[in-house]
């Protein structure tokens, strides 16, 4: 039916006509079916447990204000995150910069080196810092053979080794959208601070520095969100003390069973993302950030 | 005319061979489908891995040779899946490798079938491990191993918590099951007075090491752990310290003084498809030769009684259910986990996470 509604035909009846809005929705409509079968539905799905499972009510969102357990797992997350992104735009910002005004030999170069690591499995990774990192590691053996330190550093099975592993990770997704903004920047507004008697370091800091922030404010939020969410690697680089959200929630669907427990956390996950995204698109134009317009 | 009609009725023969085959064939199909209700395929499902191959020997064939069909899933049978299955009325898995925890979490919620003991023969396995939902189908140990580069003598579970008398790091599991026995067991409680445990006196003594204990998740982050040298003693599954000692020729020891012995349970999921099948399955698993196989395969101590004859003298030290070493173990009580596992479970992850 769709095909020959799709083009016009005036021997069709006037209600088979579709005008051209109408034909647009027409043609998102599997999609959008495929979001509320596949997406919206098991979501819904999640929330309604939250305030269902084991008994109707708020009772496992009480259990935010109530749960020194809980209160203290998702500090954990928290402070975990917001470190891993500060760190991780801190270095992504350097790279950045670094790459925008390289050679485009160099830049093919460092792009491998962004992207390679990006395809290479977390579980692979964790490993090969735990290979690094321990205290009979490459790191520590170099350290102590060179004399620099004579008994081992704790670099692993700590929130060191977390965010070591998660900061590594996370590069990439800090990288690409600050390069992606500073590229962008006409590089003439700096050769014009520059003539009107800025130094480099005023004309980066007044003109380089606010025209990269979108960019920045884009890859904070994009490592922030996937920070809240990690599981390998505090799993494994946190020698089994580092319990963060995802762990938490895990234990709870699989193995203790508390359904309501981990559906209201993964539903407060939600809810502090989504509530993030709303009041930084009051500061930012958050389309601009992630590509579109 | 003639070649015509020859043809017509050469058709007509053929529409009514063809009639006559339509109207037998359901009933064909259906006593070949009535044949094969008779003996439903069985799906068990274990952790994979050396399991597949070790199971396929031990279960799979001798139950084939009597006429059963096995087909085995290494997808891992985790609580919560076990549960949205039952919950969901899809399931699709007949017996299950579980364990104490599975009857404490799945018990209460009814999402297990009672093991019919009239086709499962409760003299084959030892008495206290045939529970109403579940029945022993191996035994375990979580047991001392330690490094014997850095710790000379053999030490004791109380040597575990003595950081004087040995230094360095120690290992344990990130579930309260076992460890919160031995930390009991090393402070002196008998082996056979630990029940009820007395959870606050097992996080007291675990509190004294707590700042040197890495907890592993998976066996086989527990064997890395011991291999690279990262901690000097650790508490783990027998059958992963027997194959570290194989692996790293002796430099690894493990005891079972003063170990935890565990039944490995099967448990058959509510509504399962192959119904009454599976427990002719776990019957037939009850044999001694097969427990014998996985013993020498993977170290899984027979659960059959009658099995601990069999087994080769070499074999009998790493076997956890052998006499000699059951009676230097405290046993598992499933009761007290029924009634405790979830919040000592939680207790447990808050305490090493705090």
């Amino acid at each position: 039916m769709t095909a020959p509604a799709a083009r016009p035909m005036p021997s069709l009846p006037r209600g088979l006509h579709f005008s051209a809005t109408g034909r647009y929705w027409l043609l998102i409509m599997p999609a959008l079916a495929m979001m509320v079968v596949f997406y919206l539905y098991p979501i819904s799905r999640v929330l309604w447990m939250s305030v269902t499972e084991p008994q109707p009510g708020i009772d496992n969102f009480a259990l935010l204000a109530t749960s020194a357990s809980i209160q203290r797992m998702l500090m954990t997350t928290a402070r975990i995150s917001i470190i891993t992104t500060l760190i991780t735009l801190v270095l992504a910002y350097v790279v950045s910069y670094v790459l925008v005004h390289s050679s485009e030999r160099v830049q093919r170069w460092m792009f491998l080196g962004v992207l390679v690591p990006l395809w290479i499995s977390v579980l692979v990774r964790a490993f090969a810092w735990f290979v690094l990192l321990r205290r009979e590691g490459l790191i520590n053996n170099t350290l102590i053979s060179t004399g620099l330190i004579d008994t081992p550093l704790s670099l692993i099975w700590n929130e060191t080794g977390v965010m070591i592993g998660m900061v590594h990770y996370m590069l990439p997704f800090g990288i690409l959208p600050i390069y992606a903004n500073m590229r962008d920047i006409d590089q003439r507004c700096i050769a014009a601070a520059r003539g009107l008697g800025a130094t480099r370091g005023v004309a980066f800091r007044k003109v380089f520095l606010p025209l990269s922030t979108p960019g920045v404010v884009g890859a904070g939020i994009l490592v922030f969100i996937f920070s809240l969410g990690f599981f390998v690697t505090p799993a494994i680089l946190g020698g089994g003390k580092t319990l963060m959200i995802a762990e938490y929630i895990k234990v709870q669907i699989l193995e203790i069973v508390r359904w309501g427990v981990g559906t209201m956390l993964a539903a407060t996950l939600l809810i502090v993302i989504g509530g993030l995204l709303a009041v930084l698109s009051r500061i930012v134009d958050l389309r601009k950030l992630f590509g579109a317009g | 005319m003639t070649k015509h009609n020859a043809i017509s009725a050469l058709s007509r023969r053929n529409l009514l061979k063809a009639g006559a085959g339509l109207i037998t064939a359901p009933a064909v199909l259906g006593s070949a489908s009535a044949f094969a209700q008779a003996r439903k395929e069985v799906v068990l499902v274990n952790y994979g891995g050396a399991a597949m191959k070790a199971f396929d020997e031990a279960y799979v064939q001798p139950f084939a040779a009597q006429g059963g069909r096995i087909v085995l899933d290494g997808s891992g049978p985790l609580n919560g899946k076990i549960l949205t299955m039952v919950q969901s009325r899809n399931v699709t898995w007949d017996i299950c490798d579980g364990g104490i925890t599975t009857l404490a979490e799945l018990g209460p919620r009814n999402a297990l079938e009672k093991i019919d003991y009239s086709i499962v023969d409760k003299t084959k396995v030892p008495a206290e491990f045939a529970y109403e939902n579940g029945v022993v189908n191996y035994m375990f140990s979580s047991v001392l191993a330690w490094d014997t580069a850095k710790v000379k003598e053999t030490p004791t579970l109380a040597d575990f918590f003595d950081l004087k008398k040995y230094p360095g790091r120690r290992m344990m599991r990130k579930d309260s099951q076992a460890m919160l026995e031995l930390c009991l067991l090393a402070d002196g409680v008998p082996l056979d007075k630990l029940y009820p445990l007395d959870t606050r006196r097992a996080f007291a003594k675990l509190a004294t090491i707590k700042k040197e204990v890495l907890y592993w998740n998976s066996g086989a982050e527990s064997q890395s752990l011991m291999r690279d040298g990262e901690c000097v003693m650790g508490l783990l599954w027998h059958t992963r310290a027997n194959i570290l000692k194989g692996e790293t020729n002796n430099r690894i020891a493990f005891t079972f003084k003063d170990g935890l012995l565990q039944p490995g349970l099967w448990v058959v999921p509510k509504g399962n498809p192959a119904g009454a099948e599976a427990f002719r399955a776990i019957a037939s698993m009850q044999q001694p030769e097969g427990q014998v196989k996985l013993l020498a395969a993977m170290g899984n101590g027979p659960s059959n009684p009658a099995a601990q004859a069999l087994v080769p003298a070499a074999q009998r030290a790493m076997n956890p259910a052998d006499p000699a070493n059951a009676a230097v173990q405290a046993k598992i009580n499933a009761a007290w986990y029924i009634e405790n596992h979830s919040k000592t479970f939680q207790a447990y992850l808050d305490f090493i996470s705090s």
